[in-house]
């Protein structure tokens, strides 16, 4: 068999390199543009488990659970620094005490902290403004470039093939089966299984074998400042009182990229930057942590959510085909899911199911039958 | 190359030339990864001193056109580093 896997993203390289631990050998990752193009070098580079839907929080503890383990193995670089998600208002903390006792009680360790203890967290924070916080100490962030270099090295050295700036432009089905790829350059065939991870790309080519992938590509514009020591302790602070939840990441290389939800016009293009953002996504933040107004800002970029209905991401077979399979619509989430993608979809393609039984409430078929999954901590 | 002292490429980000090669070796083959995987480009001067000369090299290295290596790159705002009290100003939430 070939696996054919459209996208060298994140979860396109973690599909490939579960299938090659499981014996796997003819494996070839096509991709439009280049390296992690879409959201894989466009994101934060953090991770957690304390979400607010079952799916998610099941998937995101099992995702990090590879994720250290694929530290060790391949030598990544990752740190549990922790997610603080701050409250102004007093009534908050009811909704983090009823956060927490979810997060608890699937085995995720987060915990309600007063003021006082916030504040050792992350020295500086204006305590006249906060009520309390909720700490995730098992979340955390990593340098996405460096840890996406090793996991594509390795897979070269395993024999996996890359095609870059090849563009997979459409699959040739008969009888259910998908029989080639037809890309930028040449067709593809042979005893095929497709895995198409392609981001923001997977819509429309699922639409070329008539099937409808419903996502939206959601704007979010990230502010990244000139590199400072450190300054943001934990790995995400989330003013969560704010509208559009503004946070604060600190790179390893020591930039401070700050984002924010704002309202804009769907699926604007990668180059309709605002001059108004920078200051409303930074102005919250500044006033948990007033040190920040002396920062430079260096950069500003947009990337997408690619967001499904529910804000979950689409895993499984692409019925009625035999041997087509889908990990796309992250929904902002799609990094650190990827150790976790590529154990489900491996599980799909050479057990017919995922290990993970509640995997399968994320199929594509959930938007034909409803049952839609109810995610209300969407963050940045 | 049998260089003694290093040969900066990039002064923002500490970037040398022998960083540039060995990153080369090692299977970087897309400048737009080399770019991102060094941080050439991603300092205060956002390329502007360091972008043309890394691009010749990683071009005469990996055997592509300047044209081809550099056909990614996109210059992103703010062009210089701007203090961000100044863009504050009259910011409501």
């Amino acid at each position: 068999m070939r696996v054919i896997i459209i996208g060298a993203g994140i979860n396109g390289l973690f599909v490939a390199y579960e299938l090659w631990k499981r014996g796997i050998r003819d494996i070839v990752v096509i991709e439009e543009k280049y390296l992690g193009a879409g959201g894989s070098l466009r994101n934060a580079g953090c991770f957690r488990s304390s979400f607010t839907s079952l799916e998610h929080v099941i998937l995101m503890k099992k995702s990090i659970e590879l994720w250290l383990s694929c530290k060790r193995e391949l030598d990544l670089e990752l740190k549990q620094s922790g997610y603080l998600w701050i409250a102004r208002k007093l009534e908050t903390i009811e909704v983090f005490k009823k956060l927490s006792a979810f997060h608890n009680e699937y085995g995720v360790p987060t915990r309600i902290l007063g003021v006082e203890e916030a504040g050792q967290i992350q020295p500086g924070l204006n305590k006249s403004i906060v009520a309390g916080a909720l700490f995730d100490p098992t979340a955390g962030r990593m340098p996405v470039i460096e840890n996406l270099v090793k996991l594509y090295l390795k897979l070269r050295s395993l024999g996996v093939i890359f095609k870059f700036h090849t563009k997979v432009t459409k699959l040739t089905t008969s009888d259910y089966r998908v029989k080639s790829a037809i890309t930028s350059r040449g067709e593809i065939t042979g005893d095929l299984f497709i895995v198409v991870a392609g981001g923001r790309g997977t819509r429309e080519l699922l639409a070329t074998v008539n099937v409808e992938f419903p996502v939206t590509d959601e704007t979010r514009h990230p502010i990244i400042t000139e590199p400072y020591t450190e300054i943001v302790k934990p790995a995400l602070i989330i003013d969560w009182d704010t509208p559009g939840a503004p946070y604060v990441t600190q790179t390893e290389h020591g930039g401070l990229i700050f984002a924010r939800n704002i309202t804009d016009i769907h699926e604007a293009p990668l180059t309709s930057h605002r001059v108004d953002v920078i200051g409303l996504t930074i102005k919250p933040i500044i006033e948990l942590l007033p040190v920040l107004k002396y920062v430079n800002i260096l950069r500003y970029w947009i990337g997408y959510y690619e967001t499904t209905p529910d804000h979950h991401p689409v895993y499984g077979p692409v019925y009625p085909y035999e041997n087509l399979y889908v990990a796309a619509g992250f929904s902002g989430h799609g990094l650190m899911m990827g150790p976790v993608t590529g154990l489900l979809i491996a599980d799909w393609i050479l057990n017919g199911r995922p290990s993970i039984s509640i995997a399968e409430n994320l199929t594509l078929e959930r938007f034909k039958t409803g049952k839609l999954i109810k995610e209300i901590a969407i963050v940045g | 190359m049998g260089e003694k002292a290093p040969i900066i490429v990039c002064r923002c980000n500490d970037v040398t030339l022998s960083d540039i090669i060995s990153a080369v070796e090692s299977g970087i083959d897309d400048f737009e990864v080399l770019r991102k995987y060094l941080k050439l480009g991603f300092g205060p001067c956002q390329g502007r001193s360091c972008l043309l000369i890394a691009a010749r090299i990683f071009a005469k290295f990996s055997k592509k056109k300047l044209e081809e290596v550099l056909s990614e790159y996109k210059v992103r705002p703010p062009i210089v580093p701007i203090p961000v009290r100044v863009l504050l100003a009259g910011v409501r939430h």
